[in-house]
């Protein structure tokens, strides 16, 4: 069963991402509106000699963008890989569960009704926007169940398309009201809702840790299941494993993911739905080593976007969402491709 | 199950007179509600300098024919990819078709602003949801399995994502969002007279194409086997239907932006209420299509009296529901 060969290629898979995504967050470090030297960074990390204004533009505005960077793009890419097991559908995506479109949805209602009222700057008045967004993804994902359950089994064919129901229904919700808005807030709405981390901040980053350090270990742990369902339904129930259960826990995980990432930047699309993919070209199909190096697939990819969509189209930044979508659909249809030859 | 059938009929024959009456009330109702007599006096004795008479017919009558054009135009696109795919959930606004329309439009906004007449507002929006339905089969085609229901409308929305993205990303750099925005969501009221002239040819020949295909549409819904085995050239068939498609869906989007949904829900109900044979659901739908859209239309402008709601809410208000009843009933891997 535990194939030598395929764990080293798992641990230089995992090296060599992690290493690239050092680089990365290196690079974005550094660079930027004030470039900065490596000596530096490394004075202003270790608290030797700090220098105020390294200290704003290192603690105050890029790490908590790289950190929320790699968190949502591991959070993502892990839960990808998860619903693409669940579904047994190489298409499927987090975005398509619909969570997205709910968390949009209140985070727009929040701009709507809310914006101008809370003011200062204090934990709720941080914590809010993002708790919206997380109370909107949870309830689509309740609708969604609630659609999807039929005769005590889910359908994994049906979740898929009462996802899409429910997004374009909560599509036009946010449609109706971000017309109304006025014109700034709708830009902001719409940079929000294409998916960026430019108002990072730590706050948003010890919101989202807890879900990601409780739930992240139970699909690791759960990863075999995934090998398990790629079988046929029967085969599985007589396998011992109660499926539905089993199914209901990984997919309850990947919404509490899903809506955590979503409620602090926004839809990032195409990221779940890449980096498994990527990641199955690498090191095959077992999920136990499918889930962490998709997870860090998923964050080199966050992280690399991040830094082009701050610098190359300065001064303008562009949403992550479509910086990642810009280069990783092409991407994607190379692979699809490539798999069918 | 009679009774229905016979109020599908009541519908169908009676369509010109509802047709007439909707056209009516959308040229009467609005923001202000004019009396008959003033409509009257502007369609047969126009006087430019009075205001309620240029209302009705620049803005009104346009809008009201818009509306009943486009139901049409939708739904006959969606009855056709429906019967092309055998896929009971193609449809433009799914199949990314219409995000495609959206693309080129954006860019045409954003690279050659001052380019915005009817005439090539309707060329780019083609040429769009051209790219629209390439990607979204080529896409398909490339799948395992790309064609089942499923994976289709995964596709679509896959490719409507990601040329919506990418608009969205233009449109924010260069700083035009929220006009893009209106421009494809909230279009409904400024329809012009030029506009739908310039339309209403385009329109004909699509139509036209869809009437003549829709014999063997009907074939090819049967499977492609069948159809070939019947001697049928399924290529060519796919070919005009789904030009037949881009051209409609081209036109309804210059026309009124993105209206989700239409191309969806109608041709099912057509089918429910007068048979499998295309040949008489796509003039059906045609007509049921004008009737939803255009009830859609004046409903919209009395949801939030006296603001105007964009109609693509009105129309998910229908079509939510009803994509969910769908899924509900046939689940994810029947054929149509």
């Amino acid at each position: 069963m535990y194939n030598h060969s395929g764990t080293t290629r798992f641990g230089f898979v995992l090296l060599i991402g992690c290493l690239l995504t050092l680089a990365a967050v290196y690079v974005s470090l550094t660079n930027g509106a004030f470039d900065m030297t490596l000596a530096e960074v490394v004075k202003t990390l270790l608290r030797i000699n700090p220098d105020p204004s390294h200290d704003l533009v290192i603690f105050e505005f890029r790490l908590p963008r790289i950190v929320i960077a790699m968190l949502v793009g591991f959070g993502l890419g892990v839960v990808g890989a998860v619903v693409q097991g669940l579904m047994r559908n190489g298409l499927a995506d987090p975005g398509i569960l619909g969570i997205n479109a709910g968390a949009g949805a209140a985070i727009v209602v929040f701009m709507f009704f809310f914006q101008g009222s809370i003011q200062g700057t204090g934990w709720f008045a941080i914590m809010a926007k993002p708790l919206f967004g997380l109370a909107g993804g949870l309830s689509a994902a309740a609708l969604i169940y609630l659609f999807a359950w039929n005769r005590g089994k889910l359908d994994p064919q049906r979740l898929i398309l009462v996802g899409i129901a429910i997004g374009s229904g909560f599509g036009a919700v946010s449609l109706f009201l971000s017309l109304k808005m006025k014109p700034n807030d709708f830009e902001m709405a719409t940079v929000w809702l294409t998916g960026s981390i430019w108002d990072a901040n730590w706050t948003y980053i010890v919101a989202m840790l807890p879900w990601l350090i409780i739930l992240l270990p139970i699909m690791m742990w759960k990863a075999h299941l995934l090998d398990l369902f790629q079988l046929e339904e029967n085969s599985v129930k007589s396998l011992g494993v109660a499926t539905e259960k089993e199914k209901s826990i990984l997919l309850l995980c990947c919404i509490g993911v899903v809506s955590a990432c979503v409620s602090v930047s926004g839809n990032i699309s195409f990221v779940g739905l890449i980096a498994p993919h990527i990641t199955k070209r690498l090191v095959g199909i077992r999920h136990r080593y499918v889930l962490p190096i998709s997870g860090v697939m998923g964050m080199l990819l966050v992280v690399a976007s991040d830094f082009i969509s701050k610098t190359v189209f300065q001064p303008v930044e562009l949403p992550v969402g479509i910086v990642i979508s810009i280069i990783g659909v092409p991407y994607f249809i190379y692979l699809l491709r490539r798999g069918r030859k | 199950m009679r009774r229905v059938k016979g109020i599908g009929s009541l519908l169908l024959w009676g369509s010109p007179l509802i047709m007439v009456s909707i056209l009516i009330a959308s040229i009467l109702f609005g923001a202000k509600n004019l009396p008959m007599s003033t409509v009257w006096d502007a369609l047969f004795h126009f006087d430019p300098e009075n205001v309620d008479h240029q209302i009705v017919i620049h803005s009104r009558l346009p809008r009201a024919i818009g509306a009943l054009l486009i139901g049409a135009f939708l739904a006959v696109s969606g009855a056709l990819m429906q019967g092309m795919t055998r896929n009971y959930l193609a449809s433009p606004s799914i199949m990314g078709v219409s995000d495609g329309s959206a693309f080129a439009i954006t860019i045409c906004m954003v690279f050659m602003p001052e380019s915005n007449s009817a005439m090539e507002m309707i060329l780019f929006s083609m040429i769009g949801s051209l790219i629209g339905v390439a990607v979204v089969f080529s896409l398909a085609t490339l799948v395992p399995g790309g064609m089942s229901p499923v994976n289709m409308a995964v596709i679509g929305l896959i490719t409507g994502t990601f040329l919506s993205g990418v608009s969205a990303g233009l449109a924010s750099y260069f700083q035009i969002s929220q006009d893009v925005s209106f421009w494809y969501n909230a279009r409904m009221h400024l329809m012009t007279p030029e506009l739908v002239k310039v339309a209403i040819p385009f329109g004909i020949v699509g139509l036209i194409l869809a009437v003549a295909i829709s014999k063997s549409v009907t074939v090819l819904s049967l499977g492609e086997d069948i159809s070939k085995g019947l001697g049928q050239r399924t290529v060519l068939v796919k070919v005009i239907a789904t030009l037949a498609v881009v051209i409609l869906t081209g036109i309804s989007v210059a026309l009124a932006g993105k209206i989700a949904f239409v191309g969806l829900v109608i041709p099912h109900i057509t089918r429910f209420l007068v048979g499998i044979d295309y040949r008489r659901i796509v003039p059906a739908a045609g007509v049921l299509g004008a009737i939803f859209l255009g009830l859609s239309d004046v409903l919209s402008r009395f949801l939030n009296y006296p603001f105007e709601t964009p109609i693509g809410v009105v129309t998910s208000l229908v079509g939510v529901p009803f994509f969910l009843y769908l899924i509900r009933k046939r689940g994810g891997g029947k054929h149509v």
